[in-house]
């Protein structure tokens, strides 16, 4: 199956955060993607896309979008909120109290102390929520808490 | 006064903020505007175009192995008074812009604009100077004391529902180690009339101001220029001027009486 990693990222988070961001960068685990086409062939190829941009310019909305497009043709998408202010779900349509209610994957992991990270799709599996037409949403870490004192 | 605008990314922290700290200089006093965003912000509504002074390399020094604080600081017998009128740029309404160190070079060469620009902020005389920040979008930077040179925090909120949920996020700075004496809504591009009593219901932050969603505001930013400049007589500036009286009222230190509570302005007569 293909699957197609959706994340978004605020665009200028300084310095020292983009640790997150440059892994996810614009990947093509494929290179030559367009010569199967993607949605047509799935087994074929699988493609990792990273919305990114100025605040406010839609990235986030233009990623529930194009996930939830690309699951209607057949493609296994996995949108993966990367944000620390996540609103992916809102965009997708999972509604604010379930955007709300999800748990970061990295947080999780920081509490339980967990050296190695289990796999990507047993963390997918672990910490997903379902979107609507069949997107696997993820977030990676969220920030809304002020440091403690 | 010293505030910072916080909220989404895209909310209008920038314009807003700018076109506040214009307005406010206008009133006679000493305005300095503090775009910690990495992107440009400010300088846009203060007529500079899209620039960026750093602190020079021989203003900051680097502290010694073993010594407590932030790794730089200004070069001894430099205060931040002049630190501030020799490094800061000056924008319309003569409006003081403090950038911080922008997205360029090592992580080592923003610290040092950074950490010098935040040994400014903590050292200015309050009385002297106020200060209006410009933080950037999400919840990051806030949570971490981006703000903390500031008395309140007005989130800027737009009534959307993505807007809002950062807004909520945003208001558990109530309650941080920072004691900000207050964390307030700003609400934008409001187009219907329940727009901040929505947005006051959904966050639980006082509203302190409400600004229209203006085409003027957007033709501006088009052509990269201030609405105080393209659109001076715009319901954007007219509402911004309001927000500013307001935060006179409010936030003004000679409002504060000596405990730190905000008391009513005929308690002073």
């Amino acid at each position: 199956m293909s699957s197609l990693a959706t994340s978004t990222t605020t665009s200028t988070a300084p310095t020292k955060t983009p640790s997150t961001l440059s892994d996810l960068s614009v990947t093509d685990t494929r290179s030559a993607s367009s010569e199967s086409g993607l949605g047509t062939n799935p087994e074929r190829s699988s493609i990792k896309i990273a919305v990114v941009g100025k605040g406010g310019s839609g990235k986030t909305t233009a990623s529930g979008i194009l996930a939830r497009a690309l699951a209607r043709r057949g493609v296994s998408v996995v949108a993966l909120d990367c944000d620390t202010n996540p609103n992916l779900g809102i965009s997708l349509g999972v509604g604010d109290d379930e955007t709300e209610r999800l748990a970061a994957i990295r947080q999780v992991l920081d509490d339980e102390g967990i050296g190695h990270a289990p796999s990507w799709d047993e963390l997918i599996d672990r910490f997903g929520s379902d979107a609507p037409d069949g997107v696997r949403l993820a977030v990676v870490s969220r920030i809304e808490n002020p440091e403690p004192g | 006064m010293r505030i910072a605008f916080i909220g989404k990314g895209g909310a209008g922290k920038s314009t807003i903020g700018s076109t506040f700290a214009r307005l406010l200089a206008r009133r006679g006093n000493n305005v300095v505007a503090v775009d910690s965003d990495p992107m440009p912000g400010m300088c846009f509504g203060l007529g500079l175009g899209v620039s960026d002074q750093p602190i020079p390399d021989d203003a900051v020094v680097e502290k010694l192995e073993g010594q407590p604080g932030a790794r730089f600081r200004l070069r001894p017998g430099l205060d931040s008074v002049t630190a501030l009128k020799q490094f800061a740029m000056i924008g319309a309404d003569n409006v003081r812009l403090l950038s911080f160190g922008k997205t360029r070079g090592e992580w080592g060469d923003i610290a040092r604009g950074q950490h010098a620009w935040s040994q400014i902020l903590d050292e200015l005389p309050t009385d002297e100077f106020d200060l209006i920040g410009d933080l950037p979008g999400g919840t990051r930077q806030p949570m971490t004391g981006w703000g903390k040179y500031a008395d309140a925090l007005l989130v800027v909120v737009e009534p959307t529902a993505k807007s809002i949920a950062t807004a909520i996020r945003l208001s558990t700075l109530r309650d941080s180690k920072w004691n900000y004496r207050e964390v307030v809504a700003v609400v934008n591009r409001v187009s219907e009339p329940g727009d901040a009593a929505m947005v006051e219901l959904r966050t639980g932050l006082t509203v302190v101001g409400a600004i229209p969603l203006d085409s003027e505001v957007g033709a501006a930013d088009r052509l990269g220029l201030a609405p105080l400049d393209v659109a001076p007589h715009s319901s954007f500036v007219e509402s911004v001027d309001a927000l500013v009286s307001a935060c006179v009222l409010r936030f003004s230190s000679d409002q504060l009486n000596f405990s730190g509570t905000i008391v009513p302005k005929e308690s002073f007569v």
